[in-house]
Order: structure tokens, then sequence, then C-alpha cells
């Protein structure tokens, strides 16, 4: 009774703040009207909430359909995430591992730190370029996901995924507790029991933050990437059938699936982070 | 008679030296015996322990020079002000410490470091907050009796976590349990590890009055349950709780360099009732004794100069 009475209040407060947002957009796009024109498009520079509802209707009529030329928002959608997903996923298997070596021996954190002090603010955008000319150069003519431009926006989700998980993991072995350390000497641990029932058990909730800022990071940058890279996704939908086509609508609507994707990713690594805290 | 490591740790030299070895074999079997009883294994060596660490402002010297024999079965509380290196002297026997002059030896070894012959209840508990109280004296187990098998050490430790009334909550997490039972738990998996010594640094500091009464007995009783056998160092500042466990409290004096003030023998006859103890002649004079050594103001008018 109680849970359903908690749910039932976040869904109204999901509601409002919604309708909210919608209130504010209307406000602004009337505000910004153009008494003179005469086609729709043209009267309101800031389409409408319910011009916008039209658009994302037809968009979603066909999400996947999958011809060469034509490819539903699905399809796009797709072909973003699973950058995203390679990119993530090949920075997480570095990511971890390094960080757990990092934060347990002192001479390497000190000797990597620098490095990444040094990498970690530059805009992942700017390695882009230098992926695509490494990947152009050594093309084995790969399609789809394995053409050059693909790769070096995996390449470049890869970079900007590494940071927070590495950085999050290396904190949370080094701030192994005395105490837990205590026990495994006490008791003399194995490697392997010292890794897996004192280590990895209390840097877990770590990694996992780390590994949600990562996918976070990812999730933003992809849109961009694919704005430089092209192909099937939701980057190049944007600046494509969107600015190109200048139609603003579908600008609008990508936002709005932007936003929730991430939303949803970002959901699912809190409800692991969840999971996995004592 | 103790292992020949043993002797030679305690006398190094002994072995080779022709004339012991001649006297050994002139001795009769029952002078022999006597012998045995008349000096009773030692099971801690102290020797010139020394601890010191390095320090931006210099070296800090936390115990100076200890010296101290432990005797097998026996209870040794280690008692004095905060900060007075009682729980470094301790850590230098359990091997979590290395001494920096001097050494220690425990059953007829040398401390290098931890061992299984030492079991260690820690002041804060240290259980692993992720493992249940079954698990986490499982793994305690698992590391040190190695050659049981699965379903012997399974039984092993729900034996030890009977013997400590927490068998119920044997799925439980730390986190759900009190810091009696924690602590219970803590020293159920010293327990478990069957070592011949048992180290408590401040084992009672965190619980209150009535449950750490309780737990004194009970340790008494997982002592008596051993016949007595296991060695107990003991670090505490309560001076009852000294007493009433131990067979000789040993008054620290105040760091830095401390060393050891006074040793108070506790000749109360096993097994002690806590409420009748405390009418005993002899305990109203050791507890005297352990108060003056440790405090010196014992009324506001004492401050008064």
């Amino acid at each position: 009774m109680q849970t359903i009475k908690f749910m039932l209040r976040g869904v109204l407060y999901f509601s409002g703040g919604m309708l909210l947002l919608l209130g504010v957009w209307a406000a602004i796009a009337w505000l910004n009207r153009n008494p003179e024109a005469t086609e729709l498009a043209d009267k309101y520079p800031l389409p409408t909430p319910l011009m916008t509802f039209d658009v994302l209707k037809e968009i979603f009529t066909q999400p996947f359909q999958d011809d060469p030329d034509v490819k539903g928002i699905g399809v796009k959608l797709w072909g973003s995430l699973l950058r995203v997903l390679v990119g993530f996923g090949l920075g997480s298997l570095v990511a971890v591992p390094l960080g757990l070596l990092l934060g347990s021996s002192r001479v390497l954190m000190n000797l990597v730190n620098p490095v990444v002090q040094i990498l970690r603010p530059v805009s992942p955008l700017a390695w882009y370029p230098l992926g695509l000319a490494v990947f152009s150069a050594t093309n084995h003519g790969g399609e789809g996901l394995l053409n050059p431009s693909s790769k070096a926006a995996i390449f470049m989700i890869f970079i900007c995924s590494l940071w927070p998980t590495l950085i999050n993991t290396a904190f949370g072995v080094a701030s192994i507790p005395q105490d837990h350390k205590n026990v495994g000497r006490a008791f003399g641990f194995s490697l392997w029991k010292y890794l897996t029932r004192i280590l990895l058990p209390y840097c877990l909730p770590h990694i996992i933050t780390g590994l949600k800022l990562s996918i976070g990071v990812a999730w933003m940058v992809i849109v961009a990437g694919e704005m430089l890279s092209g192909g099937a996704g939701l980057g190049f939908f944007v600046w494509e059938e969107g600015f190109n086509a200048g139609k603003v609508t579908h600008i609008i609507v990508a936002i709005f699936i932007i936003g929730i994707v991430g939303f949803v990713l970002d959901k699912i690594f809190s409800l692991l982070q969840k999971a996995f805290s004592y | 008679m103790g292992s020949p490591g043993l002797r030679l740790a305690l006398d190094p030299g002994n072995k080779n030296h022709p004339m012991k070895n001649q006297e050994s074999v002139l001795i009769d079997s029952a002078s022999d015996f006597h012998k045995v009883t008349a000096q009773p294994r030692t099971s801690i060596e102290v020797q010139n322990v020394t601890v010191s660490f390095p320090t931006p402002k210099g070296t800090f010297t936390a115990v100076k020079d200890i010296n101290l024999t432990i005797r097998k079965g026996e209870i040794v509380s280690l008692i004095g002000h905060s900060g007075c290196g009682k729980s470094t002297l301790m850590g230098t026997i359990s091997g979590m410490a290395q001494p920096t002059g001097g050494q220690v030896v425990a059953n007829g070894k040398k401390v290098t470091g931890p061992g299984p012959d030492r079991g260690i209840v820690f002041q804060n508990y240290s259980l692993l907050p992720w493992l249940s109280v079954y698990r986490n004296i499982y793994e305690a187990v698992d590391s040190v009796m190695k050659d049981k098998t699965r379903a012997e050490k399974r039984e092993h430790v729900e034996q030890n976590l009977k013997m400590v009334n927490l068998y119920a909550h044997k799925d439980k997490l730390p986190g759900q349990l009190s810091g009696g039972m924690k602590q219970r738990v803590a020293i159920a998996r010293a327990f478990a590890i069957n070592p011949s010594i048992l180290l408590l640094d401040e084992p009672f500091g965190a619980l209150d009055a009535l449950t750490k009464s309780a737990m004194h007995v009970e340790l008494l009783k997982l002592w008596n349950l051993d016949h007595r056998e296991k060695t107990i160092v003991m670090v505490t500042h309560d001076i009852e709780e000294a007493i009433f466990l131990s067979d000789r409290v040993v008054v620290m004096s105040d760091g830095p360099a401390a060393t050891i003030r006074e040793i108070v023998d506790v000749p109360l006859e096993r097994p002690r009732n806590k409420k009748e103890i405390v009418h005993h002649p002899a305990y109203m004079e050791i507890h005297d004794r352990l108060l003056s050594l440790l405090i010196d103001k014992y009324s506001i008018e004492d401050y008064k100069d």
C-alpha cells in the first residue's frame, strides 16, 4: 500500500514536470511566432509541442524500416546504441583492470596519473579525427559498424568512457579500509580470496559509479560524434534530416529520444548500483 | 616438553651445548617429569621489543625495550592509558606490525607476520560487511584449514556459530547485528581457526556495560570448553575487565617510549563469579593497586593545587 502510494506520487511529480516543460515550450514557441507567415512551419520558427507530436507520430510509423536509402528511427537509434555499447564495453574492459592495478600500486598510480590528468580534459571530439586518420589509412574495407568513420566514432567513445571508470575504480581500490585488509592478512587469505572476497566486493559500487558516469558521457558524445561521422545514427539524423533539411521538429524529436535513452541507461546503472551496494 | 624449536628459541644454543646434553642424559625420568610441571610451557616471548615510526617530525618511539613472557593457557591483559602503545605491542605479537628492535617468539617461532597459530579479534570487529555471518567465519576457516573437506569446514563453522549462540543468525549480514553480536562473530571467527594464541585488541571497548559483562563470561566459557589451553592476550583500558579475566595484568607506562610499569598478578581462583569476585579482599587489593598505577587523581579535591 505504502509503495503504491509512493509510486503514484512519483508518477504525479513526473507528469507535473513534463507538463511544466510543455507549457514553457509552448509559451516560447508562441512568443516567437511570425504572424505574417502563411506556412505553419514558417509561422513557428520554434515548433509548438503539437506540431512536434505530429512529426513524432510520422517518424514512428515505420521505426524499423531498413532499406539502403531509408532508415527508420529505430534503426538509427540502434546504430548509435551499438557504437556506444561497443566503445563503452571496450573502454570498460581496459579501464576496470587498469584501475584495479593503479589503485593497488602507488608506483603505477604516480606513473600513470599525470597521463590521465592530461588526457582526461581533452574533448572526446578531438580524438575523432585522430581515429579517422588512422582507421582510414588501415582500412580493410569494413562496412556499417566497421567502416573507418564508424570505427573512429567507436574509438572516440572508447577513449571518453575510459576516464570516469578508471578514476573511480582506482579510487575504490585505494580506499579499501585497513580493517578489511587486516582481515585478509590476519587469516592468511590467498591472493584469489583477497581479490574475490575483499577487493572486488568493496570496489564494485565504485566501479559501477564509474561505469554509470562513463556511459553518460559516451551517450552525450555519440550524438556529436555522429554529426561528424555520418552513417545511420541519431547524431546524423539531427544534423542531416533536422538542420540541413530545415525541419526543426525533427531536431526536437531527436532531442527527446536522446534524452529518454540517456535516462534509461542511467537508470539501468542506478539499479545495478543498488543491487551491488551492501 | 615443547618441541625442539621451542627450546631453541627459549635458550638459543642450548641444544648444541655438550654439557647440557650430558645433563639431560643423567636426569632420571621422575625428575624430568617434575621439571615439566614446574616450568610450564612458554607461549609467547617478547624480547627487547622496540617499535618506532618515522614521522615528519622525526622518529616516534611507541614502545621501548619490552620484555614479557606469557605461559601457555595464561590470560594476560595489557592495560594503560590511550596511546601508550598497548595496541602496538599487541601488533608485534600478532605479526600485523614489525618491531624495529628485538623480536617476538610465539609457539617457539619468531613472529614475522600473522599466522594461523594466532587468532586475532580486532577492536572494531572487522567483519566483512558484504558477507553473511556464516561466510565471514567460513572464509577464515577455508583459508586456514586447507586440508579439510568442504563439508568438514561447514560443520566446523556451524559448530563455532552454535558455541556463541549465533546459529540462528548465520545468514544475516553484519550490518543487521548489534555490537555484541558482531563481537561474538569476531570471537567465533578467531576461535574457529583453532589458534593456540588468541589476541584481543580492546575487544569489548565499544559495548555497553551489560553486554560487556555477558561477553566476559562468554569468553571464559569458550576458553574453558577448550580446556584452558589457549593463551589469551587482551588489550584493555578497563580495570574490572582486566582483573575478572586475567591471570596477570601488565600495566604499561605512558608513551611515548612506553615500557612495562608493573605486572600485577591476579591469583583469584577460577571459575570466577562476576558478582562474588568484587567482594573478595584480594580483588579489592588488586583493584586498588591498578587504580593507583593508572590514576593519580581520585576526586575533584585533588585538583585544588
